[in-house]
């Protein structure tokens, strides 16, 4: 049976399965043995438990942490916020993995939909940022990245809406999740971690710009170069980065192996960062990921006193929105991205959240418009 | 041993690291100060940090406790705190800087390091340091190429040193150097 006919066959019998891109294209992995519902309460012992070894390519859990496991996982109150009862994280022991290339056909199916509907309008997005802006300049966050929230009622097929946004965006950190009673597409393009034996790196990208016929990688970067607001912002992510990384790092092994490049992809490129390091001894998994998450670069800077300010002005959970999704393998090598450019599907419900960053020269505006682009993105595809 | 107070910031851990290069480094959170680390330690290290000194009354305590008495040195928001903590206000500045690489310049010949030198460092500061100021045996020693602001002072007589800028920063070209000349003093 070929490999498409396969993906088929799986969607078709309704059992949960995860799909994650590789190198060369994507991980199909399912006959999940296990599903662990993340809380407070059970994650630590999630993190720390020991898992035997077997060498076979489906010893690992893979899943997601939502963005306020996260916060409570570093002792970062998030006040009550509206929120439809998503589980804050969850994991599965996949028994199956079929590798598949990266083009995934499928027959397009009906799907239902409404209009899509913000959470703050304009004028609102203005007051935010002006307080924020106050907070810029007495030094209380050095930047910050306001979210927005798109929602609508719908009725969908992921795996058709997966396979048509791999077509136009086969980002390096996309992945789609489909369970029985939710599913997550996603196109992140940003890798959090990816740690192998002792060796860990992480790959922040700040500065994104669209393709056009004139703009050449050459052309990208000196865009990025000149542009000083952009500069300013990836600068502040990369000492972040390194900062994080120290926790875990032994000291002098903190390297910037890529300072600054362009990465072109189909319809954009990306200004990013390499950073890597080696372990120091007896780092264990749950201190790789209170060190590292959230992910600084969808946060702002610095990481503690930023959390706190969003948490205090935001109205609605953000789910799964900058949390991580990615796999632990019983050996201790992992892979983690950052949740973003991501729609989650839940009670007949299409939720997709975007933010850009407020720095001190940032317009709330243009800052505004930016949000709906990242967003119009994923909205087209209903 | 080196003892670094931690201001919650997102940088703090590069100083950590960079200081390790030199001596052994204890690290803890402002409101987590061990009392046995602080007696043990030589040299105590304010943090960078978010917000403005008057934020962290028991760094303030710290620092009046210390003073003279082990070498102290502050960082971007530590830089603040201690000259704070000497009477200085600090203020916002029309200009701010995040995430910015400038050139600054010794301009003081009491300085550890040449006068007329410049280095080139990674800024991140919403706040400055108000002058004119004075205080006994504090002198401004860089400061910034195009804007004069303090970006160095140094209390040679009570071994206190202060840095505006990030010597840990990627953004500064020879910052172990900077360290190392004031760790050996």
């Amino acid at each position: 049976m070929n490999k498409l006919n396969q993906l088929a066959e799986i969607h078709q019998s309704g059992k949960p399965y995860i799909i994650y891109k590789s190198q060369k294209g994507f991980n199909l992995f399912t006959n999940f043995s296990q599903k662990i519902i993340l809380s407070k309460k059970n994650i630590k012992s999630f993190l720390n438990k020991k898992n035997r070894y077997k060498s076979k390519n489906t010893d690992l859990f893979i899943g997601f942490f939502g963005y306020e496991l996260l916060n409570n996982l570093i002792d970062i109150k998030v006040p009550k916020q509206k929120n439809f009862n998503f589980p804050k994280g969850i994991f599965y022991k996949p028994e199956k993995k079929i590798k598949l290339s990266n083009s995934l056909r499928y027959n397009k199916k009906s799907y239902e939909s409404g209009n899509f509907k913000i959470n703050i309008n304009r004028k609102n997005y203005r007051k935010i940022f002006n307080r924020f802006k106050k907070k810029i300049k007495s030094g209380e966050t050095y930047q910050i990245k306001i979210c927005t929230k798109y929602k609508t009622r719908s009725k969908i097929d992921p795996l058709d809406f997966f396979s048509r946004l791999s077509s136009t965006n086969l980002a390096p950190e996309a992945f789609m999740i489909k369970d029985n009673n939710y599913s997550i597409i996603s196109c992140s393009p940003e890798n959090l971690i990816t740690k192998t034996g002792s060796n860990i790196s992480t790959k922040p990208i700040a500065g994104t710009v669209k393709k056009t016929n004139n703009l050449n990688k050459l052309k990208a970067l000196n865009y990025f170069r000149k542009n000083i607001k952009e500069t300013k912002e990836h600068n502040m992510i990369v000492d972040m980065e390194r900062n994080d990384l120290s926790r875990i790092c032994k000291v002098g092994s903190v390297k910037l192996s890529k300072q600054k490049i362009v990465e072109e992809y189909k319809d954009l490129f990306h200004y990013v960062s390499l950073i890597s390091g080696k372990l120091k001894k007896n780092i264990k998994n749950l201190d790789i990921i209170k060190a590292m998450m959230p992910g600084g670069s969808v946060i702002g800077c610095p990481k503690i006193s930023t959390l706190n300010l969003l948490n205090n002005q935001e109205k609605e959970n953000r789910n799964i929105y900058t949390g991580s999704f990615g796999y632990i393998k019983f050996n201790g090598d992992m892979r983690f991205n950052i949740i973003i450019r991501s729609i989650l599907n839940y009670k007949n419900i299409s939720e997709i959240s975007v933010a850009s960053g407020v720095v001190v020269d940032s317009n709330a505006n243009h800052e505004f418009n930016e949000n709906f682009i990242k967003a119009k993105a994923l909205i087209d595809l209903f | 041993m080196i003892y670094v107070i931690d201001h919650n910031d997102s940088f703090t851990h590069n100083v950590v690291h960079q200081l390790a290069l030199f001596d052994k480094v204890e690290c803890d959170n402002y409101n987590k100060v061990s009392e046995k680390k602080i007696k043990q330690a030589s040299t105590i290290v304010f943090s960078p940090g978010p917000g403005s000194p008057k934020n962290y009354p028991i760094t303030t305590k710290i620092y009046k406790k210390f003073k003279g008495k082990k070498k102290m040195i502050g960082i971007c928001l530590g830089f603040q705190h201690i000259l704070f903590c000497e009477g200085a206000k600090i203020i916002e500045q029309k200009k701010i800087y995040h995430g910015y690489q400038s050139n600054i310049q010794v301009v003081n010949n009491k300085s550890l390091f040449k006068k007329g030198k410049i280095f080139k460092v990674g800024r991140y500061h919403s706040l400055k340091l108000k002058e004119p100021f004075k205080s006994n045996n504090f002198e401004i020693t860089m400061r910034c190429l195009n804007s004069k602001v303090a970006m160095a002072f140094e209390n040679k007589k009570e071994k206190i040193y202060g840095f505006q800028f990030h010597p840990e920063s990627f953004l500064t070209v020879n910052g172990n150097l900077l360290i190392k000349k004031i760790l050996s003093t």
